[in-house]
């Protein structure tokens, strides 16, 4: 009998303690656990040991509370700043918009004083070598637009239309060394033309010596060309200078409308074909 | 009597931390059940009258600290010990996965167990969908804790043995 239960004591207290906790539920559920003798000891044991991991945890969920504040803070951050982006774009196209509307209202006001027949049109691209000096509109011959109109803006003049497609043009800009435009000196009268000189700026040629041009003298078309209207602003004098030999003078020019810089402009006056 | 130590204090650790730092986890209501890790271990490598008597005291401990009614725990983690014990002549441990496994089948029992139990003596209306809806999920937590404490305590237990054979 010893040598059986020495056998299994381990099954045997197994089955001792299985039966013991159930008793013990048992009298417990029932209420006739009148004192429990082992609890308490354990609760004493246990007290000390969990105020302290008591206090390491509520540090620890501090810790993890700051974490998520932080975490908070971060993600707020980050959409207040997506948000300060995006009202910044939005004030940037509003400021875009109120710019070009007073660009088309200067353009509007200029065109009432140009001859009947013009076109609104936008720069849609620069030229892309250093060789030419042109640029692309948006409106072609399905526009009205016909090889040899004037391109302007109210600053002054942007140069010619030298080709067209359907639904765009090119435009030989007057700094161009292929392009010419009839000018005189609004103080003295005294003609020229216009033009570009590749590396040397844009230049007032064939002007005589005898003539009266001086620095910061205003160019505006004479109309003789037939190409551009009387009147326009083209550039103002620079430089001059005469050389001791030669017939002309040599006249640097600064052109009144910077096409990098323009962006609408209107096409106008009469043109072959047209 | 070292060995005996050790597994005192890794009890009383296991109670701390079952109390105290495992709610910390992010994993909801379900705290990892280290005492049944534990008690499995014990059922498995450590097979004595000590141990019989530790996985009886260690649920005994939780019924103190967080079970409605005394013997609770102690009954689940006895016959935790009493059914890995059973089983363990047929079991073979050689990986932490057969580890894991053999702890969620334990946490399974474990589960069962109070909820048959919980029913016969506190006959609590809907205690068994909300032990259902938990049971599964802390299984699989004891299942993935186990084979660190496995680890932990083999090498502790392998080294005093050792120490102890030395000794003699």
């Amino acid at each position: 009998m010893l040598a059986f239960v020495r056998k299994n004591q381990i099954l045997i207290a197994s089955c001792l303690c299985v039966l013991l906790s159930l008793y013990i539920m048992s009298a417990a559920s029932r209420g006739r656990l009148r004192g429990d003798p082992v609890g308490p000891v354990l609760l004493w044991l246990l007290r000390p040991l969990q105020i302290a991991a008591q206090a390491t945890t509520a540090s620890v969920k501090e810790i993890q509370r700051s974490f998520g504040t932080a975490a908070r803070y971060r993600a707020e951050n980050e959409r207040l700043k997506q948000r300060i982006l995006e009202l910044e774009a939005e004030r940037s196209r509003l400021l875009e918009a109120e710019a070009t509307n007073r660009r088309l209202k200067e353009l509007l006001e200029f065109r009432s004083q140009l001859p009947a027949r013009s076109i609104t049109a936008t720069i849609v691209a620069n030229s892309a070598t250093t060789w030419f000096e042109s640029c692309l509109i948006d409106k072609g011959s399905a526009d009205g637009i016909r090889k040899g109109m004037a391109v302007v803006t109210p600053l002054g003049v942007v140069g010619q239309v030298v080709a067209v497609s359907a639904r765009s043009a090119k435009v030989l800009l007057i700094t161009d060394p292929n392009s010419g435009v009839d000018v005189l000196v609004q103080r003295s009268r005294a003609r020229g033309i216009v033009s570009g000189s590749l590396g040397n700026g844009t230049v007032m040629k064939y002007v005589k010596r005898s003539e009266d041009v001086q620095e910061g003298d205003r160019l505006v078309t004479s109309g003789l060309d037939g190409v551009f209207p009387k009147g326009l602003l083209v550039g103002t004098v620079v430089n001059v200078r005469k050389h001791n030999l030669g017939l002309f003078q040599h006249i640097e020019v600064a052109p009144a409308v910077d096409s990098a810089r323009s962006e609408e402009v209107l096409v106008v006056g009469s043109a072959e074909g047209s | 009597m070292k060995l005996s130590l050790l597994f005192f204090i890794t009890g009383l650790v296991l109670v701390l931390l079952q109390t105290t730092f495992l709610h910390l986890l992010p994993l909801g209501p379900v705290v990892p059940d280290l005492i049944l890790v534990l008690c499995v271990y014990w059922g498995l490598y450590h097979p004595t009258l000590g141990a019989v008597l530790g996985s009886f005291a260690l649920g005994y401990s939780v019924d103190v600290v967080s079970s409605p009614i005394l013997g609770l725990n102690a009954f689940a983690m006895s016959l935790v010990f009493l059914a890995v014990y059973l089983s363990s002549r047929n079991i073979w441990i050689q990986s932490p996965m057969v580890s894991a496994v053999v702890v969620f089948l334990a946490s399974l029992i474990k589960s069962l167990a109070l909820i048959v139990v919980w029913l016969v003596f506190l006959n609590s209306e809907g205690v068994v969908l909300g032990a259902l809806k938990y049971l599964v999920l802390e299984a699989l937590v004891a299942a993935v804790v186990a084979p660190f404490l496995f680890a932990f305590l083999r090498r502790g237990q392998i080294y005093l043995e050792s120490a102890a054979a030395a000794a003699q």
